[in-house]
């Protein structure tokens, strides 16, 4: 393809074709997918290029672009933990024209997949501590990766509760897998709907995320908290989690905002000096609070 | 580095002579469109296109309309190809400008831009669609003797004669002009040529320099927010600032500096391309969540990040400004909005609230 100006004016004499090309993404095949709910759906995937699929690593809390060539790219995180390899899953609710391409594909057909991009959580910090992971609807999907991480390396951590919290019933992610990681030893899960979003046989609480989390009565000693969910829910988590008495230091989150390059280049992620898709998306309450409100 | 001197007369035969050796030579180029401007004799732009002898370079020339970026950053551009074949996408990285290329009289302020795209650019993740013609590119720049009423490059830490980004820098001294060899690519293209030149002896630019400095009106060095954005975030002048500005980005397509981008797919049912696209953080979709969140959601806090980009996050980040004063945004916004005023303003209201 030869390159021109807004004018077409600058035919090249010499070209060269490109050798790295870093917006060239990997060919995935779609081998299974499952519906969360009725509009969010998980996919796995595994590399075309048997090599690739051998080699390729990444850190929980990393994300990549997806894509359906012809229609677009998508940021999702990479919902499975890098201790589960042989594949690769994503999360999503379709919202949009590439997530609803997305969710008319059919096992057996293939997407692009550009990544690992981003930070990462800290995990290795975190060892030793009391694990609290809280998700809001679509966003305990960001977190789903590093609760894997920490149950495959159970021994290195402390107690673990998570709180998955959403609107109503039908909108909780991830159910009956939650269902399996509360038999494991010193793991406790607790659901949560807000008032209104229960139904009549519902036996799990009913409150917003932050007061529900409150009344858990966390202790912040040693103690690691990780949330995500819409931003009004992750602004009131951080308020609920300063009462609690927990340091900016040992809160987590993880933000998104609008991608295009994924890797720091396009300019439209940034918040403050920061890119969302570089210096984050992995981002503790301390680093938040000197951002400015630019998210 | 190398100084010699150049006549007038030398200095054509030494372009003709780049073109004649198969360079593709840049340089600015008067174009007359099929308007008002084709018939009256004015009008048409100043632009870099390529030429085939010195004649054709734009008399009288004194800031091109649109900056150099265009030949390292074209405004849209391939960056991916796929077919179907039997019904599975198979990927084709494109071709990308690899032409060796002289640039000639890039004013200062236009080559000093270089390399603040090249650390967009560069780094981690090495674009290589900009990094070819990068690469296979020579800048001769031409130092500035009548700075523009809209010029403020000695407010943002350059100058007329300011030698960022050029290869070869050259400075008008009475009739001739003084060499400066800055680079090794300066140094091929100069030494191919030798006998053209002569060597400087006591040829300098200080007078130059400062003549045009001089009559720069706008050369007050202007503040940065590099350790106050935060505190000025939340300030109401960017209400007041940004209140007549249109969102029509004109601002940031004739910036040298600008390099926001969009990435879209193109496609029939058996092959598409994805493109790389200008963009531009003061259209009012650029921040929009597919949720319907716009992080950015009026043309303050638009027109604030294009403020705090340029001269807090990027000098953060990278060390310098994110803006080298040439003030093209200034003429051509539609509004009349002013960089330079917007700047001391925000410093006057960052002032006031003790910042």
């Amino acid at each position: 393809m030869v390159t021109v100006t807004a004018t077409g004016m600058a035919m090249p004499r010499e070209t060269v074709k490109v050798s790295r090309n870093i917006y060239k993404p990997y060919l995935m095949t779609i081998v299974d997918m499952r519906d969360e709910t009725h509009d969010t759906r998980t996919l796995r995937l595994q590399f075309k290029d048997p090599e690739v699929a051998q080699t390729f690593d990444w850190k929980p809390g990393q994300f990549a672009q997806y894509s359906v060539f012809g229609v677009g790219e998508c940021v999702f995180t990479i919902a499975n933990s890098p201790t589960r390899k042989g594949y690769i899953e994503c999360t999503f609710r379709q919202v949009g024209k590439v997530t609803s391409a997305l969710r008319d594909m059919e096992i057996g057909q293939t997407i692009g997949f550009r990544g690992p991009y981003g930070n990462w959580f800290p995990v290795e910090e975190w060892e030793g501590k009391r694990l609290y992971f809280v998700g809001g609807g679509i966003g305990t999907v960001a977190l789903r990766g590093v609760m894997q991480y920490c149950l495959d390396n159970r021994k290195l951590y402390d107690e673990i509760l998570i709180l998955n919290a959403a609107r109503t019933v039908a909108d909780l992610v991830y159910k009956s897998e939650m269902d399996e990681w509360a038999k494991v030893d010193g793991v406790t899960l607790v659901k949560a709907v807000d008032p209104g979003g229960e139904t009549p046989d519902w036996d799990g609480k009913v409150g917003l995320a932050p007061n529900v989390f409150e009344e858990l009565k966390p202790t912040p000693d040693n103690a690691i908290l990780v949330t995500c969910g819409p931003p009004i829910m992750i602004r009131f988590m951080l308020l609920a989690a300063e009462r609690l008495g927990f340091k900016p230091e040992q809160v987590y989150t993880t933000l998104e905002n609008r991608m295009k390059c994924g890797l720091g280049k396009c300019g439209r992620c940034n918040v403050g000096p920061y890119y969302v898709c570089k210096d984050g998306p992995v981002f503790t309450a301390a680093q938040l609070a000197k951002l400015p409100k630019d998210f | 580095m190398l100084r010699k001197r150049l006549t007038r007369e030398n200095l054509n035969k030494w372009i003709d002579g780049l073109v004649a050796s198969g360079l593709r030579v840049i340089a600015p180029v008067r174009e007359r469109d099929g308007g008002r401007g084709a018939r009256d004799g004015k009008g048409g732009l100043t632009l870099f296109r390529p030429i085939t002898s010195s004649a054709e370079i734009a008399a009288d020339y004194t800031k091109t309309d649109l900056p150099f970026k265009e030949w390292l950053f074209p405004p849209t551009e391939v960056i991916l190809h796929y077919r179907i074949v039997d019904g599975e996408p198979v990927l084709e990285d494109p071709e990308v400008d690899a032409t060796k290329t002289v640039a000639l009289f890039l004013r200062p302020c236009d080559a000093a831009a270089i390399p603040i795209l090249d650390s967009v650019f560069g780094g981690d993740y090495e674009d290589e669609f900009y990094m070819t013609r990068r690469r296979n590119l020579t800048v001769v720049g031409l130092s500035c003797t009548e700075p523009q009423p809209e010029c403020f490059c000695a407010a943002v830490g350059l100058s007329p004669t300011s030698e960022a980004g050029s290869d070869i820098l050259l400075t008008p001294v009475g009739d001739e002009f003084l060499v400066e060899v800055l680079t090794e690519k300066g140094e091929q293209l100069v030494n191919q040529y030798a006998d053209l030149f002569a060597d400087a002896g006591d040829l300098t630019k200080e007078q130059v320099t400062e003549q045009a400095i001089a009559k720069m009106l706008r050369k007050e060095s202007l503040p940065t927010f590099a350790e106050t954005y935060s505190e000025l975030f939340e300030h109401p002048v960017w209400e007041e600032i940004a209140r007549k500005c249109l969102g029509c980005g004109v601002c940031a397509y004739s910036c040298p500096t600008c390099h926001c981008y969009d990435i879209v797919d193109e496609a029939t049912l058996f092959e598409g391309v994805r493109c790389r696209n200008w963009d531009c953080c003061g259209f009012a979709l650029f921040t929009l969540h597919a949720s319907g969140h716009n992080p950015r959601p009026t043309q303050a806090h638009r027109y604030r990040q294009r403020v705090l980009h340029k001269f807090a996050y990027f000098l953060q980040t990278y060390g310098r400004n994110m803006c080298v004063g040439c003030g093209r945004c200034v003429i051509k916004c539609p509004v009349g909005m002013d960089i330079y005023e917007v700047v001391k303003k925000v410093a006057q209201a960052s002032e006031r609230v003790g910042v």
